[in-house]
C-alpha cells in the first residue's frame, strides 16, 4: 500500500492525529531550546558530519581496527552480511548457552532483521524492555518512531493493553501507575534472563569499546544481569576515537528529546570475569548504500529521530504509514535503497521544506536526497498521471531556480481557482483533514514588497 | 564468509579518503560558574543535588532516605552500608537493595552527568538495580563539557564505565515524564 493510502488510515481519527502532530512538534521545540543553549552548536554539527564522512571513506580500516581492539579486550566479534546471517549467528550463541529467555533493549537493527519472530519461532522468549517497545510488542505492532516507539498509542490504549497482559487495574491511563507496573513486570524478566541483546549507539575504533544510550536503564539492567551480552551494530556505527564521543553525545539526546544527555551512556570495553560479550557487525544493504554517491550520506545517521519530529508529513501521517523499520524522512531515503518497488511512494511523502536537513545533527542533506530518489523513481516506476505532471513541474522548478517565484504564483493561482477535489487529490491524504490557508490575492512576497513600499 | 565479503564490498564502494575534521574546542569555551551550572543541570535532569561537609555525609543521607534498610556503600566517605559486596557478588542478589552510595570520578557541568567507572561500583549492576542512588562527587572534579571530560577519562583502564545523568525515566506513555523506569528511581548527587 502506498504511503498516502496508509496515511489515510491514520487520519481517520482526527483527534489522535492532532495530538500526534502537536506532541511531536513539542519535542521538536524542546530540541530547539536545548540546541540554542549550547555554545558552538553548529561547530558540533559540522564536526559530526565531517567525522562521519571521513569514517565512511575509511570504513574497512576502522572496522578492522575496531575488531582487533575488541578481540584483545576479550569481546567476541561476528560479521553478518545480511539479516538472515545476523539472526543465525545470534541463535547459535543462544544455543551454545542453552538460553531460552532473552531480554532486549532498543535496537533498530534487530527490528530491521526481524530477529524477534525468528527467535520466537525457535521457542525462545524475547522481551523488549524499553517501555515504549514493550507496549508495541504487547500490541503486536512495530514501533512507529525510532526514539518514541509508542508515540501513536494513547494512554487509554496502553491501559487496556496492560490490563490484558500485565493484570493491571483500569486506571484511565495513569502514566505513573502503568510505568510502575511495567517496571515490576520487567524486573522479573531481567532477573530471569539468560542473554541480553542490545543495540550499539557508537563503536569506537581506537579502543574496541562501544556505547549504549538509554533513559530507562534497560540496556544496563539486561547486560549486567545476564551471563551473555550480545550487541548488534550496523557497520556505520564506527567512530575513530573515543574522544569523538564528546561530539556525538553532545548532539544525540539534545536532538532527540531536548535532554542535555541520555540518563545512561554506558561504555562497554571488557566483559566481567566469567561472562561474555559478543558483537555482531551487520551489513544488510549498507555497503550498497555506500556505493551510491548521492545517498551515501544517509549512513551518517545517528538515529536521533529529530527529522521525524519536525516533519509536517510524518507528524500527520504516523510512523506506520511508511511501512518500513525506519520511518520519516531518513527512512524515506534509506528504504528505497533496499526495495525501490515496495518503497517507491516514500520519497514523495515530503513537502521538501528542508526542515529535516535543518535539524539533522550530522547534517544529512535529507530533502535533497528525497528529491534525487524522486527522479530515479519517476524514471524507473510507472507513475499515476497526476503525480507525473506535478513532478515535471517540480523538476523544472528545481533545475531552474529562477522560475521559482513564477511557479509559486501560478500554484497559488491554481489553489484559488481549481475545484477542491483537485487540490485535495487522493495523493495528498495527509493534507486532507486540513483546509489549506485562505488564498489572498497576493502571495507573501508581493504583499511584503507592497508593504515595505507603502511604509518606505 | 560475512567478514571478508563485507570488507571487500566496502573497499569497492567507499569514496576517496576524506580528511578528518579539526575540532576547535575553543568554540565551546564559556566563562561560567561550573558548580552553579552543574547544579542546575542535575536538577533539570530530575536529580537532587546538595553541597555537604564530608563529615556530615552520613547524617544528610539518613535524613534523605530514612527508611532505607538494605544499604550498599562503596564510597569511603560514608559508613551507612549494611550489605557488603565484592567483585564476586552475584548481581541478582542486589535486587533487594534499597539504597546504594557510590563515588563519582568527575561531573560534567553542561549536562549534569557524572562519570562512574567499574572500580567505583564494584558490581556493574549496582547503580541500576538499586532502588535509590547517591553519588558522592568532589566539587573540584567538575568540567564544562563532554569533550573536556573525555580528555580526563582517556587515561583510565577501560573495562566498564558510564556517564549517568539523573534518575531513570521514561515518557513513553503519551509523552508524560515518569521518573523511575527500569533503573534507580531517584538520584542524589552529594558535592563535597
Ligand atoms: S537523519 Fe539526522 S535527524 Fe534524522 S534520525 Fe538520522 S541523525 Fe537524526
Amino acid at each position: 500500500m502506498s504511503h498516502a493510502k496508509q496515511a489515510e488510515i491514520f487520519n481517520k481519527n482526527e483527534a489522535k492525529v492532532n495530538w500526534h502532530d502537536k506532541a511531536l512538534w513539542y519535542v521538536r521545540e524542546k530540541r530547539d531550546n536545548s540546541a540554542h543553549n549550547v555554545k558552538g552548536w553548529e561547530h558540533l554539527r559540522d564536526s559530526a558530519s565531517g567525522i562521519k564522512a571521513h569514517v565512511l571513506s575509511n570504513l574497512d580500516e576502522y572496522l578492522i581496527q575496531f575488531e582487533q581492539n575488541a578481540l584483545q579486550n576479550g569481546i567476541k566479534v561476528h560479521w553478518a552480511s545480511d539479516a538472515e546471517e545476523h539472526n543465525t549467528i545470534i541463535h547459535e550463541i543462544l544455543k551454545d548457552h542453552k538460553a531460552e529467555k532473552v531480554v532486549k533493549s532498543k535496537s533498530m537493527l534487530t527490528e530491521e532483521c526481524h530477529l524477534n519472530p525468528y527467535l520466537e519461532e525457535k521457542g525462545i522468549e524475547v522481551i523488549d524492555t524499553d517501555l515504549g517497545e514493550r507496549i508495541v510488542q504487547l500490541a503486536k505492532e512495530p514501533p512507529s518512531h525510532i526514539v518514541l516507539p509508542a508515540i501513536h498509542k494513547t494512554k487509554e490504549e496502553v491501559d487496556v493493553l496492560f490490563q490484558e497482559h500485565l493484570g493491571t487495574k483500569a486506571s484511565q491511563g495513569d502514566p505513573e501507575y502503568l510505568t510502575n507496573a511495567a517496571r515490576k513486570h520487567l524486573r522479573g524478566k531481567f532477573l530471569n534472563a539468560d542473554v541480553a541483546i542490545t543495540g550499539v549507539n557508537f563503536a569506537v575504533a581506537d579502543t574496541g569499546g562501544f556505547v549504549v544510550c538509554t533513559n530507562e536503564g534497560n540496556a544496563d539492567m539486561g547486560a549486567h544481569l545476564a551471563k551473555v551480552h550480545i550487541a548488534c551494530m550496523g557497520i556505520e556505527k564506527i567512530i575513530p576515537k573515543e574522544g569523538h564521543l564528546g561530539i556525538f553525545l553532545r548532539l544525540l539526546a539534545r536532538s532527540a528529546t531536548g535532554q542535555p544527555i541520555t540518563t545512561y551512556s554506558s561504555h562497554f570495553n571488557k566483559p566481567t570475569e566469567g561472562k561474555e560479550i559478543h558483537i555482531v557487525i551487520v551489513d544488510n544493504g549498507r555497503t550498497e548504500q555506500l556505493s551510491r554517491e548521492d545517498f551515501r550520506a544517509s549512513l551518517h545517521c545517528i538515529r536521533c529521530g529529530a527529522c521525524m519530529n519536525t516533519c509536517p508529513i510524518y507528524r500527520r501521517s504516523g510512523g506506520h504509514s511508511y511501512d518500513a523499520t525506519i520511518p520519516g524522512p531518513i527512512g524515506s531515503i534509506l528504504s528505497p535503497g533496499k526495495d525501490l518497488k515496495k518503497h517507491s511512494s516514500l520519497p514523495f511523502a515530503s513537502t521538501l521544506c528542508g526542515s529535516c536537513s535543518n535539524v539533522c545533527p550530522v547534517k544529512i542533506n535529507i530533502h535533497e536526497q528525497l528529491y534525487k530518489w524522486r527522479q530515479i523513481i519517476v524514471k524507473e516506476q510507472p507513475q499515476p498521471v497526476v503525480k507525473k505532471s506535478i513532478l515535471k513541474m517540480t523538476g523544472t522548478v528545481f533545475s531552474k531556480p529562477g522560475l521559482y517565484s513564477f511557479i509559486g504564483k501560478s500554484a497559488r493561482f491554481a489553489l484559488k481557482y481549481a475545484p477542491k477535489s483537485l487540490i485535495y487529490s487522493k495523493l495528498n491524504a495527509w493534507g486532507k483533514a486540513r483546509d489549506l490557508p485562505e488564498v489572498k490575492n497576493e502571495n507573501f512576497d508581493d504583499w511584503y514588497k507592497k508593504r515595505s513600499k507603502n511604509n518606505g | 564468509m560475512g567478514r571478508e565479503a563485507i570488507l571487500k564490498s566496502i573497499k569497492n564502494n567507499k569514496p576517496d579518503l576524506l580528511s578528518i575534521p579539526e575540532i576547535d574546542v575553543t568554540q565551546f569555551t564559556e566563562e561560567v560558574n561550573l558548580i552553579e551550572v552543574f547544579k542546575n543541570n542535575v536538577n533539570l535532569v530530575g536529580g537532587n543535588i546538595k553541597e555537604v561537609d564530608p563529615q556530615d555525609i552520613d547524617v544528610e543521607i539518613k535524613k534523605m532516605y530514612p527508611n532505607a534498610e538494605k544499604i550498599v556503600s562503596v564510597a569511603d566517605e560514608c559508613s551507612l552500608g549494611t550489605v557488603q559486596i565484592s567483585g564476586k557478588t552475584d548481581p541478582h542478589e542486589l535486587n533487594s537493595i534499597d539504597l546504594a552510595i557510590i563515588k563519582g570520578s568527575l561531573g560534567v557541568a553542561e549536562n549534569g552527568a557524572v562519570w562512574i567507572s567499574e572500580n567505583e561500583i564494584v558490581v556493574r549492576a549496582l547503580p541500576f538495580i538499586t532502588n535509590d542512588l547517591v553519588i558522592v562527587l568532589p566539587k573540584d572534579q567538575l568540567y564544562l563539557h563532554l569533550l573536556h571530560a573525555y580528555e580526563i577519562i582517556g587515561k583510565r583502564e577501560r573495562r566498564f564505565g558510564l556517564f549517568l545523568s539523573g534518575p531513570s525515566k521514561t515518557a513513553d506513555i503519551e509523552q508524560c515524564l515518569v521518573i523511575g523506569a527500569q533503573g534507580a528511581i531517584s538520584l542524589t548527587v552529594i558535592l563535597i
